[in-house]
């Protein structure tokens, strides 16, 4: 992906639509204030949209917005994000008229942790990072060092099927060869599928026995869009405000359930999450469930109605009595 | 692990109101035997069951779980149960995932005129759990303490 000519591309447009007035705000991304990384970009003035940037490091899913901006909204999505609100346009939490899908053709987002392993240094000692085609070269003291994009791509970007977004109303480049390795994909799954389900129980009560009930990974949630969430209900108070890890974990696997069909496997519940929990490890599995069961996969089609608000006559019951 | 002698497994059954609650006072009614190890829950569709009831359930202690409803095609408000059955086969398969006994998960459609099938799934249900043990999934040292301090429903 040649950025720099990605980034004048969402420049133009995005100036031209704030212009045109077509739409009130525009979502993006701009540089951290931390090496390499990006923070996402909300504005409705012009003079911001220099800041806009497009780079391997995008790694949010910014359709999380899209249900707290009021108004028509301009906004850069990746394969995954596209989805996303494809599956908001779906539970009709968002119009598709309203938004402006500025897409762009995800070569992978780039973890910097695998990066910091690899090099074995810490962000801040690294001079660049850069990726060219399936390969990223990392420059540590003015030396070059480079390795197998596939080392350093997020889980679940390398278990990525359609990293260029189906819906757009403007794609910011031609699709982009796709790096996948769907075995390191799955590999935490597989392993958790190979133990016998008390160690399993036992694997995930010992995680979620560090999760402090942030809910961090329920508000970076495109898919957990509901105005009042269950944690937060007294009566019945489903489950007490204080971290414990029967209640954690209850709340996590609801929430999944929750989001069945909305999911996307975009990472975000992973990545928010303070204390590492591998909440992808579920959301995958639910995904994958989804799939195997329905043949469904969230946020292909804006016309079809949600999985969980729709049926066939021919669903499986072989497990009802 | 050391198990309770006169150890009964506890089930919840979220039943319908208009099929599967009636099976079940038909059962009632017509002195079919079945086991008292079932705490009913009436519901007014098996589309009302949240899968975080059934979570809620297993938290608490419950060793099973039973929604049943009216068969399909016969929902007292058309399609409840075709939503139901959806959101019962995803949560049925992401709880044994995690590693929670399938079994613990139960469906099944019992239409008002099938006290004999209530009774039947009834006690189906219970001699699983009998196999499958005492759901200690959510116990840990401070449950167990309160276990033995409180009086258990």
């Amino acid at each position: 992906m040649k950025d720099g000519n990605i980034e004048q591309k969402l420049q133009s447009e995005a100036r031209a639509l704030l212009e045109q007035g077509r739409v009130d705000y525009i979502i993006g991304f701009e540089a951290g204030s931390l090496k390499f990384t990006t923070t996402p970009l909300i504005t409705s003035n012009i003079a911001d949209i220099d800041r806009l940037v497009v780079n391997p490091f995008i790694v949010n899913n910014l359709s999380v917005y899209l249900t707290e901006v009021k108004g028509r909204v301009g906004i850069v999505a990746k394969g995954c994000d596209s989805r996303s609100i494809v599956s908001l346009i779906q539970d009709k939490q968002v119009a598709r008229e309203d938004v402006v899908i500025l897409g762009v053709p995800c070569p992978g987002i780039i973890d910097l942790s695998k990066v910091e392993r690899l090099a074995g240094k810490d962000r801040d000692e690294l001079d660049d990072i850069t990726r060219e085609g399936d390969r990223v070269v990392i420059t540590v003291d003015g030396n070059g060092r480079e390795f197998p994009a596939t080392e350093v791509l997020f889980d679940n970007c390398l278990g990525c099927d359609f990293p260029t977004p189906k819906e757009y109303d403007v794609l910011l480049d031609v699709s982009s060869p796709l790096v996948s390795d769907k075995a390191a994909s799955q590999e935490k799954l597989d392993k958790l599928k190979g133990m016998a389900p008390e160690p399993r129980w036992q694997f995930w009560a010992s995680e979620f026995d560090r999760c402090v009930l942030c809910y961090a990974c329920r508000n970076v949630c495109p898919a957990c869009f509901c105005q009042r969430c269950f944690v937060e209900e007294s009566e019945p108070q489903w489950i007490l405000p204080v971290p414990r890890w029967q209640d954690s974990l209850m709340f996590q696997v609801v929430r999944n359930i929750h989001v069945a069909g909305r999911c996307t496997d975009c990472g975000e519940c992973e990545r928010a999450c303070p204390v590492n929990i591998p909440l992808r490890s579920l959301t995958r599995e639910m995904y994958d469930l989804v799939d195997e069961l329905f043949h469904y996969q969230a946020g292909m089609d804006k016309e079809a109605p949600p999985l969980l608000a729709a049926y066939e006559a021919t669903d499986a019951e072989d497990f009802i009595r | 692990m050391k198990q309770d002698l006169d150890w009964e497994p506890r089930l919840v059954g979220f039943l319908c109101r208009w099929c599967s609650y009636a099976g079940a006072d038909l059962a009632g009614t017509s002195r079919k035997k079945y086991p008292a190890n079932i705490r009913v829950i009436r519901v007014p569709c098996s589309g009302r069951v949240d899968p975080l009831f059934i979570l809620k359930a297993l938290r608490l202690g419950f060793d099973g779980v039973l929604v049943s409803g009216c068969y399909p095609g016969d929902c007292h408000y058309q399609t409840g149960n075709y939503y139901a059955r959806r959101r019962m086969a995803i949560t049925k398969k992401f709880l044994e995932y995690i590693g929670i006994n399938p079994q613990r998960i139960q469906a099944s459609w019992v239409s008002a005129s099938e006290g004999g099938k209530f009774a039947e799934v009834v006690t189906a249900v219970t001699e699983g759990l009998k196999e499958v043990g005492p759901n200690k999934l959510f116990a840990d040292e401070r449950r167990e303490h309160r276990a033995k301090t409180t009086k258990r429903g």
